[in-house]
């Protein structure tokens, strides 16, 4: 009676900000995640200390993972458990790695579902497990009604009906290839699906926004030795938060404070000052500094206006873009002097750490930068979420696959079918499709019967 | 099947008769007749030796929805089926007409007929077609049948409600009947079927003589060797002369009227409803079709109206070719009822009388193929009702019986339900010539086909795995031949023995080859849902009483009783959480049986 089951992940521990939060895998994937994600062996039952990195190597946090072999394990089936530090993002960035990397998102009360139906609770608890579903699955439905009434719902509502009038096209002409109807039109077909594409890739688009929007954008602070790196993220935070001293490269490390400036959470990095020359100590906090700035969303660039400003060393200047970076001439308070041109017409403001002049033109400049990050998707903002993410991709290659098949010209019930399961992708976010819809389509639009 | 079986009718004579246009098959319904002829139906044998024209539709696209179409001569498609079925051993034919159902217990035991004879029977089938409570508009006329010149059914509909079954009504039209020698047939375009036609029956898997299982006795039946009788269609337009003879009569149309309460299909539209619903349309194509070899009357396929009889000679003399045609039957439209298919097992069982089983247009289908699809289907479960076995039930993913059955007795319909290669999921597994391997499991297990024909089919399905393997797994010169098929798609060389396999055999490993892509990823889906197909819901199951579920979804349920977990989940209006509930539910029922 058990389903040959695919395998599930889902947050275990309630959304929320707590010390540490759990995230389970259920099914024969489980197994496979451990030599996977950590390059160990699955042994069971001991709790194992690792880096979680994503498919392209970047560390997402260090987290404690054990490993369950069914039947002994919660659900009866093979198991992965990982515990990692409780911040609601770093879960996420989690939950959206093993989703990306096969499992599917669970279903309202499914790990006490497989539990029950594998024997692993006894049959006094079914009925808890029924009312279990119950409220989670109202819960999941209030939240997923509240996500579908708003500007999402309206725009997949809009793909949804598209998709379905190009697939009306395509049926008619397999269903009534005897009818008097207008020659069929590829060329209509494939512009169809070209901007069903390019409107599921702007929706895509939207999750990184979403992501800056749940995790503040991460925004790294630059600058030589001593130009006020540390001094400039004291005055936005508002309090002295890094330790400051008029002696340069007092910064070693990183430290990281979030801010909110206008809409946006910031999440501001101080750095090691870039020393064109440095000494061996402070390579070491460089090489961490260039770690953060490779992950980057936003630059301030600090300059003391003091001096002719030296150059960022090359490693960090090729990050740098006039969409993601603001310059700070620092120590305006003093007598400056003149500085020779930047490298790219980078937005500036002058600014002083002591006086806090010009703070106001700071923060609206980074306001200015944490727009330039919305993706708009008609007037409206849309911010998707890890399991959106994952139907809009699969909905994604569909399409993809058809456009390549309408240029190889392939029989039309074949890119019916690729289009029938960017169909189905899509009611992973909007619900349940009927489709009779198509049918209604075909009638309304074509003049068919005898 | 050997089951004593008595058929009623209220004419002999008109047993087969087509009342639309004498042609079977096209998109879907070809696929259709041909897993009737693997589940042993008559239909296709019977189209292919009575048939004037062949076509095979879709040919440009891929087999998957190439679809086998033929026109028969009305008359001798009719009078060689009567011909079967005077021949068929345990069969007995009796005219009279059935004025209603006997109940014991909440049970059919017989019916009653207007000759005050009464019929007792284990199991009954009713298929009243479109004459229960038949009414015929043509204009504002009215008159009660349920065909032109036939009667109607009308004390059986009390009978049904009398069981407590919910009744409703829909709408069909036919267009005029012409004589053909009062057609001008210069200057109209002509339709000519293929010069080989693509048959139905399985010819391949039949011996010469075995004309399916009934007893060969010498008798000359009607019928000619496929292909050998050709007739051309051919195709003329309305003009605007047309449009306005129909705008200025809407008002005496009687579905314009409201005069017709039944909701008609959308995809048979009257004339009427093509020049109002696509006024921007300049013109729309009619066919004329020949009805058979012996007789010169045509039928003019897309003139479907019911307007008055004056207004329809106007619009048949605006349409080039037809300006002195002569018309021999007016077109009209029919109201009847039918029974929301709702109400029945998937098995076509009624749920409101044990024993009664329902097929054809009284359960809100449309169309032969739908109809003899569900004759077959009801006729074998009429039987294992009898000897008290499991009934036959085609999956959704085996065949478009299957998805057609499914679609009714989970969604019902609310216009003449007509299939569509799109209402299958899995459309791309039901090319035509798979049926008989598709439907093996059934066939075999029912025998519902000649043990010679079982072996037949055994011996295709085994040579067709062979090939499959041996081209997937067998190299020819620099690669494997399964991937230079594929590549190559033009099929020039081929193992010898192979090509020395049956056109059917090679076809079909063909087939599965260069579409073996598409087609594991449908069987990857298939084999999903058959998990939740396979877990029975007990026939007891108080939804009411179940901890967590949702009220609708009870009400629901406990309205549509799914016989398994995949049909309840295709029950709108139940969601995915409920259908959990559902399944802990049985998993808790069958655990705490188990424990007793």
């Amino acid at each position: 009676m058990l389903v040959p089951s695919d395998t599930i992940a889902a947050l275990a521990t309630p959304v929320g900000t707590s010390a540490l939060a759990l995230i389970r895998a259920s099914g024969p994937m489980a197994r496979l995640l451990v030599p996977a994600l950590f390059a160990q062996a699955p042994l069971p039952r001991i709790a194992q200390h690792a880096d979680y990195r994503d498919p392209q190597g970047i560390l997402i946090d260090d987290v404690l993972f054990t490993f369950f072999a069914g039947p002994n394990s919660f659900t009866g089936e093979d198991c992965l458990e990982i515990s990692c530090h409780g911040n609601p993002f770093i879960a996420q960035k989690i939950l959206a790695d093993l989703l990306a990397r096969g499992c599917r998102s669970a279903d309202p009360g499914e790990f006490s579902k497989r539990a029950f139906l594998s024997g692993r609770l006894d049959l006094s608890q079914a009925e808890a497990v029924m009312d279990l579903i119950h409220a989670r699955s109202d819960q999941a439905l209030a939240a997923a009604n509240q996500q579908l009434r708003g500007s999402l719902g309206r725009y997949m509502a809009e793909l949804t009906t598209r998709l379905i009038k190009t697939l009306a096209h395509i049926e008619a002409y397999i269903d009534f290839p005897d009818e008097d109807l207008p020659e069929e039109n590829r060329q209509s077909i494939n512009n169809d699906i070209d901007t069903l594409i390019s409107d599921t890739a702007r929706l895509l688009a939207t999750s990184h926004y979403g992501a800056l929007l749940r995790e503040g954008i991460k925004t790294v602070i630059l600058g030589e030795p001593n130009a006020g790196k540390s001094s400039l993220l004291n005055c936005l935070v508002g309090h002295e938060r890094a330790l400051v001293s008029p002696e340069p490269g007092t910064t070693r490390d990183y430290l990281e404070e979030l801010i909110i400036i206008g809409p946006y959470w910031l999440r501001l990095i101080d750095t090691a000052g870039l020393n064109l020359t440095p000494a061996p100590l402070e390579q070491r906090g460089i090489d961490k500094s260039l770690e953060q700035a490779t992950q980057a969303d936003l630059f301030l660039w600090v300059i003391d206006a003091t001096h002719p400003r030296p150059d960022l060393p090359s490693d960090f200047s090729r990050l740098l873009t006039t969409q993601n970076t603001l310059v700070v001439y620092n120590k305006c308070d003093l007598p400056v002097v003149a500085q020779s041109p930047l490298p790219q017409p980078f937005q500036s403001v002058n600014f002083s750490t002591i006086t806090a002049d010009g703070l106001t033109e700071l923060q609206a400049a980074l306001v200015n930068l944490g727009a330039s990050f919305q993706v708009n998707v008609g007037s409206e903002v849309i911010a998707i979420n890890a399991r959106h993410t994952q139907a809009l991709e699969q909905a994604q290659n569909c399409l993809q696959s058809a456009k390549l098949k309408l240029a190889q010209n392939i029989a039309s019930e074949l890119l019916s079918s690729d289009l029938r399961s960017a169909l189905e992708s899509f009611a992973q976010i909007s619900g349940k499709i009927d489709h009779e819809r198509i049918l209604d389509e075909l009638f309304a639009s074509f003049c068919i019967g005898k | 099947m050997g089951a004593s079986t008595l058929l009623l009718t209220g004419n002999i004579d008109t047993i087969a008769q087509m009342s639309c246009n004498p042609a079977i098959g096209g998109q879907a319904k070809g696929q259709m007749v041909r897993e009737i002829d693997a589940l042993g139906g008559e239909m296709a044998i019977n189209t292919d030796v009575t048939a004037i024209q062949f076509r095979l539709l879709n040919e440009s696209k891929g087999p998957a929805v190439r679809s086998p179409r033929a026109q028969c001569d009305k008359k001798a498609y009719q009078f060689r089926l009567k011909h079967t079925l005077e021949l068929q051993k345990n069969l007995q034919i009796f005219q009279a007409t059935v004025t209603g159902l006997i109940y014991k217990n909440g049970q059919v035991i017989g019916c009653q007929t207007n000759l005050d004879i009464k019929f007792m029977g284990r199991t009954v089938v009713v298929t009243t077609g479109t004459f229960l409570r038949g009414l015929m508009h043509v204009g504002q006329n009215k008159n009660e049948g349920g065909r032109l010149g036939d009667f109607s059914a009308k004390t059986l509909s009390a009978s049904l409600l009398e069981a407590g079954i919910e009744l409703q009504r829909l709408k069909t039209g036919t267009p005029p009947r012409l004589l053909g020698r009062s057609i001008n047939f210069t200057g109209l375009q002509e339709q000519k079927g293929d010069a080989k036609p693509t048959l139905f029956a399985f010819h391949d898997t039949r011996d010469p003589e075995d004309l399916f299982h009934v007893e060969q006795t010498g008798e000359r039946r009607l019928g000619w060797s496929p292909g050998s009788e050709q007739a051309s269609c051919w195709m003329t337009y309305t003009t605007p002369a047309s449009e306005k003879i129909v705008r200025d009569n809407l008002h005496r149309s009687a579905m314009y009227s409201g005069e017709i309460e039944g909701v008609g299909p959308r995809y048979c539209p009257s004339i009427e409803d093509k020049f109002v619903r696509f006024a921007d349309k300049p013109r729309h194509l009619l066919f004329l079709e020949p009805e058979g070899r012996s007789t010169n009357e045509y039928y003019v396929n897309g003139l479907s109206t019911s307007l008055p009889f004056e207004v329809q000679l106007d619009l048949v003399h605006s349409i080039p070719g037809l300006e002195q045609a002569v018309l021999l039957r007016p077109a009209y439209a029919v109201e009847y009822d039918f029974a929301p298919p709702t109400q029945l097992f998937p098995w076509l069982e009624s749920r409101k009388a044990e024993n009664l089983f329902l097929a054809g247009q009284i359960n809100g289908t449309s169309g032969y193929e739908e109809a003899a699809a569900q004759g077959l289907i009801a006729g074998v479960n009429a039987v294992l009702k009898v000897r008290g076995e499991d009934p036959l039930i085609i999956q959704r993913h085996e065949g478009y019986i299957g998805v057609l059955i499914d679609d009714l007795v989970t969604k019902g319909t609310i216009e003449p339900y007509r299939m569509f290669t799109s209402r299958a999921e899995h459309r791309l597994l039901f090319n035509h010539g798979s049926a008989e391997l598709r439907l093996f499991e059934h066939s075999k297990s029912h025998k519902l086909l000649s043990d010679n024909r079982i072996g037949k089919i055994l011996h295709k399905l085994n040579r067709v795995h062979y090939w499959q393997n041996y081209l997937e797994n067998t190299r020819s010169g620099a690669g494997i031949w399964a991937e230079g098929i594929r590549r190559d798609k033009e099929i020039a060389k081929l193992p010898s023995e192979l090509a020395a396999e049956t056109a059917e055999i090679r076809e079909e490993v063909l087939y599965r080859v260069i579409y073996a892509g598409y087609l594991e990823r449908e069987l990857r889906q298939v084999e999903k849902l058959k998990h939740v197909e396979k877990i029975r819901i007990p026939l007891a199951m108080d939804y009411a009483a179940i901890p967590g579920m949702r009220r609708e979804s009870a009400l629901k349920l406990a309205q549509f009783r799914p016989q398994n977990l995949g049909q309840a989940s295709r029950i709108s209006g139940v969601n995915p959480a409920d259908i959990s509930i559902l399944m802990i539910q049985i998993a808790a029922q069958r655990r705490a049986t188990e424990a007793s």
